[in-house]
């Protein structure tokens, strides 16, 4: 089979690499991997963290994707429903792992309040903690937080904030309404900026409690 | 006028730049009198701004590998 250089597959539209998926044509195939597996893959990676599923979810989603094209009717982007069998395959792969069963509401992932709605404790600021061990800190705490986050919500945050898809696409991959999309998006925030929180302003007592009477 | 119970429920659009001018106004304006919710706002901006690799380990030790040999 000829190779298919990725600009030369970058240059043809997803409507003609549709056509030829449809006319079963011998080249669509590797066009199609050689567009989508990078970010299939990367997707599939980060959503369930696990290299041997993304793999499996990578060969399930182009043979989904060669099953059903026909039926695929084009009012969304091909990338969003390719995007979106990806994600229903990495759904199942982590719903069936122990998450979080839910997040807290709203109010109890910010500060606290007071009873006429004034913030009632300091706000620890952790965003300039300094050198690089401590950034670093941050950000594996900041890992182990995504992992605890429930499936639907991980799904919107991978998608949103680090895919870096836009609020429309993330939707449409999700079907999900806006309103939707953005309530998640926003607590799965609330609650990783809360665990970040948490973990900055107990390291900074712990040393004294640790100290040898 | 905006009191910090409100902060949240603005604070994805305000962040998003998506925030209707008016609000936005209202909201600068307690950020600018509210040192607790100004830094609620920059650590949940922080936290956003992170960006997670959630990479499992095995690939994040070869990328961290390959970025300090470069």
């Amino acid at each position: 089979m000829r190779r298919v250089r990725p600009d030369e597959a970058e240059a043809a539209p997803d409507t003609l690499l549709i056509q030829r998926l449809r006319a079963r044509e011998e080249t669509a195939l590797e066009t199609l991997i050689v567009r989508y597996q990078a970010r299939v893959f990367s997707l599939a990676l980060r959503v369930t963290g696990n290299r041997q599923d993304a793999e499996e979810i990578l060969q399930d989603v182009f043979w989904s994707v060669l099953r059903h094209i026909d039926a695929f009717r084009g009012d969304a982007k091909l990338s969003s429903w390719i995007y979106r069998i990806a994600m229903n395959a990495a759904l199942m792969k982590i719903r069936q792992r122990p998450t979080a069963e839910h997040i807290p509401l709203d109010a109890d992932l910010g500060p606290a309040m007071t009873g006429d709605g004034r913030i009632a404790e300091p706000v620890v600021d952790w965003t300039r903690l300094p050198g690089e061990l401590e950034r670093k800190e941050l950000t594996r705490r900041l890992e182990e937080a995504v992992e605890r986050l429930p499936p639907d919500y991980r799904t919107v945050l991978v998608l949103r904030d680090i895919e870096g898809l836009s609020t429309e696409e993330a939707c449409e991959v999700l079907d999900l309404s806006v309103a939707a999309l953005k309530s998640r998006l926003h607590r799965a925030r609330l609650f990783l900026r809360k665990e970040l929180s948490d973990y900055v302003t107990g390291r900074h007592r712990a040393p004294a409690a640790r100290e040898p009477r | 006028m905006i009191r910090c119970r409100d902060v949240s429920d603005l604070l994805l659009d305000y962040v998003e730049g998506s925030l209707e001018p008016g609000a936005r106004e209202e909201l600068d304006q307690h950020l600018a009198d509210c040192p607790g919710c100004l830094v609620f706002v920059r650590t949940y901006r922080h936290t956003v701004g992170l960006r997670p690799s959630c990479l499992p380990r095995s690939a994040r030790i070869r990328a961290e590998r390959f970025t300090n040999a470069s």
